[in-house]
């Protein structure tokens, strides 16, 4: 046999776009293979209202493992869970995400398992039982193809690579049991505390507006704020200068020291684009920048460069996005 | 002109004189590092200085001595050795066969023998003559290499001798009692843009040190000062050129290091253009200008960018990538402007920092060296003695002034002066007299004026547009330099009050790495885009010791 | 505090990196090399805590060929107590290898805390310390960028999408550190001397088996050369039919 096993991260009882992600990529492996793809939801009462979603982006079993000792992310009972369920047998392939879960909880699943593990995944292919993924190295500035010897390998995919795509199966709900006492776990998340409401991330919004020192000083994020919300789905980011500075919490940091993303737009304000910068936008399937400096190495990863003073043409941005935007 | 104004500018009238703080006279800190000798400057001559220092007291100990104990440091500013080192080059292999007996030439850290080599005079327009080389610059028997490669693997071979190097280590002031040098004070680290001390800051660090050597390169500034509080003097100023270095990955193998003269230098200024292959596909391209020139818009950057769009630089360079790129100053005064005494109580002055360069055939790698090896000796031999006063310092003078150093600059010693006020033709003919009667032609010496001294003509700008394939902004090449410094931190460079907008477009345009900026009629002052070439030090603003690691990441200048 | 800090060895990503001749590794000619970032924070976290304690031991410990002593000198130099270099011809990209390897030592080591940096910018898997703290049955917290501790146990802030988690976690445990934790110090001269002195212990790295391998190694497609649209907010309409029409995006 060879199932997929694909890990649904949920938050607060929802499922976050990654879980389709993962679901997606699982079910193309599956598809190669005849296998079936399983999804596991960890969470509190009610997550098993979420099969139905699973289900229709290709799960054909959606494995649940309810418990309100689950409603903040519980590492040690989820990573218990998975490799529960791995260790039975028949799984090539675990997927993941490479979110901030993701990336806590792949690494804990292939050390009880003693499996290979690859993260920051941008493609997985399984020909035959030849199992080769895709992984930027240095930065971005390398990409490795790299085999995973034995079964279950474990991959977590980077955020936005695999656009969740809809494809029916049946979605059998199967109850997991959850370890004997998940209270016990050593490693406790006591508090989640989330931040704006209705907030997007920047490893999950379609859009991200970014800023740099071009704007000068912090009360001036305004502007990007401001074309972000024209946007209406996009998330705030900034360079390392930036959150150096204390403009922005780290967090919102973009590049080789912070975080990794590849939305669908990127537009770049104030920002000339220092290497370590680029390392974590460049991958961005389309890129705008904004900057009154013409040489600016932005302009050579851009797609549309404006040239001019960001204090000028953001606003008329917003104001055109927000009209654009009028008709939808 | 339209209006027939001729406006000039004299660069000295807005340069801010050298900061006090390089020298400090009070006791050194409770807690100084002990050190019996400190190099300033981890580059050809502090290590090479270093390397025979640990040699010859090792020698000394297995024959009985008591030096054992020596504790020899080198402080350099960059984050890794060698990276502040940028030169052509074309290497003389003579230093290194002394200081390396047992080693062959295929050890040392060279990447090929000069086998062809080709002269162009170039006219603009796309064409070149090629003409005779010049004896003055015929190389063979010479090296072809990397500064920034020579500098790591004689640091390699400081360390394997128990030399203390420490990089990231800039030193702000010399400290002195009276006339004797005692120690140094390191730069600190982690302070904020308004003078505030950051979360990582760390205070100076003082060392006490029984000889300092100050091997700090080209316009040293620790040099500059010392020289000044003695009243020290050459029978000419000290002056500069300044050189733009790209390297490139090519596509067409060049097998000849290629010198030039001519365009697109202005007929008035002084210098030339190099083409040398580290390997065949692996290929320096720099170009070299005096800087008395005299155009305030006269921009060096620019020249070498617009080298590249000709023959027979442009054949090799098009469709290949430029990897790296840098700038650094060359003293090019040579005889007449080597300082009277470059020896003090507890000091010595070495390498380009006294300026041990030949201009002529552009040489300054194995006289820092050589010099180096000299500092050495006599330091070993003031410890023997355990006196490192100024009548046992003395040595060093004596060495040099016997040694090729000072002949082979002699015997050049007027060939760059020739240039200064006489343009390319004149300076020409008088140059190859000169080199006719090995320098006795034309008689005495001929004076020269401080580069800041000479005046500059208010000139229109150039239009250039680089094209980022074959040539490149200030600010696409300054990326290249690895040049990743803190932007937070003070600005090092002291820059006069009330600067004119012909004055700050002069700075614009002299400044290789993109610091100044005009921003209406304004100065702004971009300081983390700094190189340390030390050109605005020479006419315009001051170059101070900044937070250590800041710089370029050169790895193949 | 007995405090452990596993650190690497990481090219400066600063350069064009160069495909090896055998086109699974990367040309380290000219390459210079430097303690990673993430591990100089956890470095730093780890002598804070001494600190703090007034007591303890730091040790750091680094897997690699000999080159890596340079790296455990310089976190010696920044006030680490003692090294440990794990010998190997060359550090495996395989996360699982790696981490048996630490596990081996650091098993007997009767250490509260290991630390490691939350990823390595060279090989980016960012699994090992998870991987260390299975393999050892202690506690994990990882990206870390807050840290107090009371009483034998720690409370931990890890950033996480749009939101943060509050964790608590007894020791002995396994921490990986991310960014904004602390600024590391710089070494400074008198540290450098010291670390010279300080004791480095050398020893054959017990490397578990690897199952992930590196078929090849490319560079990245490059990027179509974009287009500038204008200057100055006259430039905005056209931008917007652009992303409109061609990109799609809007």
């Amino acid at each position: 046999m060879t199932n997929i096993l694909a890990f649904a991260e949920s938050r607060n009882g929802e499922l976050r776009k990654v879980a389709l992600e993962a679901v997606t990529a699982a079910r193309k492996l599956a598809d190669a293979t005849g296998g079936e793809v399983h999804a596991l939801v960890v969470g509190a009462s009610g997550i098993a209202s979420k099969a139905e979603q699973l289900a229709k982006h290709g799960a054909d079993v959606v494995l649940v493992a309810e418990n309100d000792a689950f409603a903040n992310y519980n590492p040690e009972a989820t990573s218990a869970i998975a490799a529960d369920r791995l260790k039975g047998g028949g799984y090539r392939v675990a997927v993941f995400a490479t979110s901030a879960q993701g990336r806590d909880l792949a690494p804990r699943v292939a050390g009880k398992l003693g499996a290979g593990i690859v993260t920051d995944v941008i493609d997985v292919a399984l020909n035959g039982d030849n199992l080769t993924v895709k992984h930027p190295m240095n930065i971005g500035k390398l990409v490795a193809t790299i085999s995973i010897q034995g079964s279950p390998a474990i991959v977590s995919l980077r955020p936005n690579t695999y656009s969740p795509v809809e494809n029916a199966k049946a979605g059998r709900v199967e109850n997991v049991s959850a370890p004997a006492d998940a209270a016990s776990s050593r490693v406790v998340v006591k508090d989640l505390v989330t931040g704006e409401k209705g907030k997007l991330d920047l490893a999950e919004a379609p859009v991200i507006v970014a800023g740099g020192r071009g704007l000068k000083a912090a009360e001036n994020f305004k502007l990007v704020e401001d074309l972000a919300d024209a946007f209406g789905n996009a998330a705030v980011g900034a360079t390392r200068a930036v959150t150096d500075d204390g403009w922005r919490p780290h967090a919102d940091q973009i590049g080789q020291t912070g975080r990794l993303v590849s939305p669908q737009l990127y537009v770049a304000v104030g920002i000339s684009g220092a290497v370590q910068h680029l390392a974590g936008m460049r991958t961005s399937k389309t890129i705008v920048a904004i900057n009154k400096d013409k040489d600016a190495p932005i302009f050579k990863v851009a797609d549309y460069g404006i040239v001019g003073d960001v204090f000028e043409v953001v606003p008329a941005l917003t104001e055109a996005v927000r009209e654009a935007r009028k008709g939808h | 002109m339209s209006n027939g104004r001729r406006l000039t500018v004299i660069p000295a009238e807005y340069q801010p004189p050298l900061p006090s703080s390089l020298i400090v006279r009070e006791p050194l800190d409770a807690e100084a590092v002990p050190m019996d000798v400190v190099f300033v400057g981890g580059g050809p001559a502090g290590l090479a200085g270093a390397i025979e220092l640990a040699r010859l007291i090792k020698e000394d100990t297995e024959a009985g001595g008591t030096l054992g104990e020596t504790q020899i440091a080198v402080l350099e500013k960059s984050s890794g050795l060698g990276e502040h080192s940028l030169s052509g080059a074309v290497v003389n292999p003579r230093a290194f066969q002394e200081l390396f007996r047992d080693l062959a030439i295929s050890d040392l850290p060279f990447r090929a023998p000069v086998t062809n080599e080709r002269v162009y005079f170039m006219m603009g327009g796309g064409r070149a003559q090629r003409i005779p080389t010049p004896p003055t610059m015929q190389n063979h028997g010479n090296y072809i290499a990397s500064l920034s490669e020579i500098v790591r693997w004689l640091g390699e071979k400081a360390e394997a001798a128990g030399i203390n190097i420490f990089t990231g280590f800039p030193v702000s002031s010399l400290v002195m009692d009276g006339e004797k040098v005692i120690g140094v004070r390191t730069t600190p680290t982690g302070l904020m843009r308004d003078g505030s001390q950051g979360s990582s800051y760390t205070p100076p660090t003082d060392i006490s040190a029984r000889i300092t050597v100050l091997s700090e390169g080209t316009r040293g500034s620790l040099a500059q000062a010392w020289l000044d509080q003695a009243g020290i003097k050459g029978d000419n100023p000290q002056i500069y050129a300044l050189g733009v270095k790209e390297i490139w990955e090519t596509k067409k193998p060049l097998d000849a290091i290629i010198h030039t003269l001519g365009w697109p230098l202005p007929n008035d200024a002084f210098g030339g253009s190099f083409m040398y292959p580290l390997t065949p596909n692996l290929v320096a391209v720099g170009i070299v200008v005096g800087m008395d020139y005299r155009q305030t818009t006269l921009d060096v950057h620019q020249l070498l960018q617009k080298l590249k769009t000709a023959s027979p630089f442009r054949d090799y360079l098009e469709g290949g990538e430029m990897v790296e790129w840098g700038a650094k100053t060359i003293p090019e005064g040579g005889y007449y402007a080597l300082p009277k005494k470059r020896y003090g109580d507890g000091l010595l002055i070495a390498g380009d920092a006294a300026g041990f360069v030949e201009v002529a055939s552009l040489k300054g790698v194995h006289y820092a060296m050589q010099s180096g090896i000299y500092a050495a000796r006599t330091i070993f031999d003031a410890l023997k003695k355990d006196d490192v006063c100024d009548n046992t310092m003395a040595r060093y003078d004596a060495l040099v002034n016997s040694s090729y150093i000072a002949s082979d600059l002699k015997e050049r010693r007027n060939m760059r002066l020739a240039f200064q006020g006489s343009g390319l033709y004149m300076g020409g003919i008088k140059a190859t007299l000169m080199t006719l009667t090995k320098g006795a032609f034309p008689g005495g010496q001929i004076h020269s004026e401080p580069d800041a001294d000479a005046p500059k003509n208010v000139a229109p700008e150039e239009p250039f547009v680089p094209d980022g394939k074959l040539t490149f902004s200030k600010l696409d090449a300054n990326f290249k330099s690895g040049n990743a410094t803190r932007d937070t931190i003070p600005s090092h460079l002291v820059v006069g009050s009330d600067i004119p907008p012909e004055v700050a477009e002069m700075y614009v345009h002299m400044c290789p790495a993109g610091v100044y900026e005009l921003n209406d009629g304004k100065l702004v002052v971009n300081q983390a885009n700094c190189i340390d070439c030390k050109a605005t030090d020479v006419i315009g603003p001051r170059w101070t010791p900044r937070e250590g690691e800041s710089g370029p990441k050169y790895r193949l200048m | 505090m007995k405090i452990a800090v596993c650190v690497k060895r990481v090219p400066d990503m600063d350069v064009r990196f160069k495909v090896a001749a055998d086109g699974t590794s990367v040309d380290e000619t000219g390459v210079k090399f430097d303690l990673n970032d993430f591990d100089a924070w956890a470095v730093e976290a780890a002598l804070q805590l001494k600190e703090k304690a007034g007591q303890g031991e730091v040790v750091v410990i680094s897997l690699g060929p000999n080159s890596v002593q340079e790296t455990i000198r310089k976190a010696l130099s920044m006030g680490a107590d003692r090294g440990v270099h794990l010998q190997a011809d060359r550090i495996p990209f395989d996360s699982f290898a790696i981490a048996s390897a630490l596990a081996a030592e650091l098993k007997d080591g009767g250490y509260d805390l290991i630390l490691f940096g939350k990823l390595a910018p060279d090989s980016s898997n960012s699994a090992t310390g998870p991987i260390v703290a299975e393999l050892l049955n202690v506690p994990c917290v990882t990206a870390i960028s807050r840290l107090e501790m009371a009483d034998g146990r720690g409370t931990a802030k890890r950033e996480i999408e749009g939101a943060q988690e509050i964790v608590e976690f007894p020791l002995p445990a396994v921490l990986t550190v991310d960014e904004g934790l602390n600024t590391a110090r710089y070494p400074s001269l008198k540290g450098i001397m010291a670390a010279k002195k300080k004791p480095l212990e050398s020893k054959p790295a017990q490397l578990g088996e690897s199952k992930v391998k590196i078929e090849k190694i490319e560079l990245p497609p490059e990027r179509a050369a974009g287009r500038i649209v204008g200057e100055g907010a006259a430039a905005v309409p056209e931008l917007i039919k652009l992303l409109h029409t061609e990109a799609k995006v809007l």
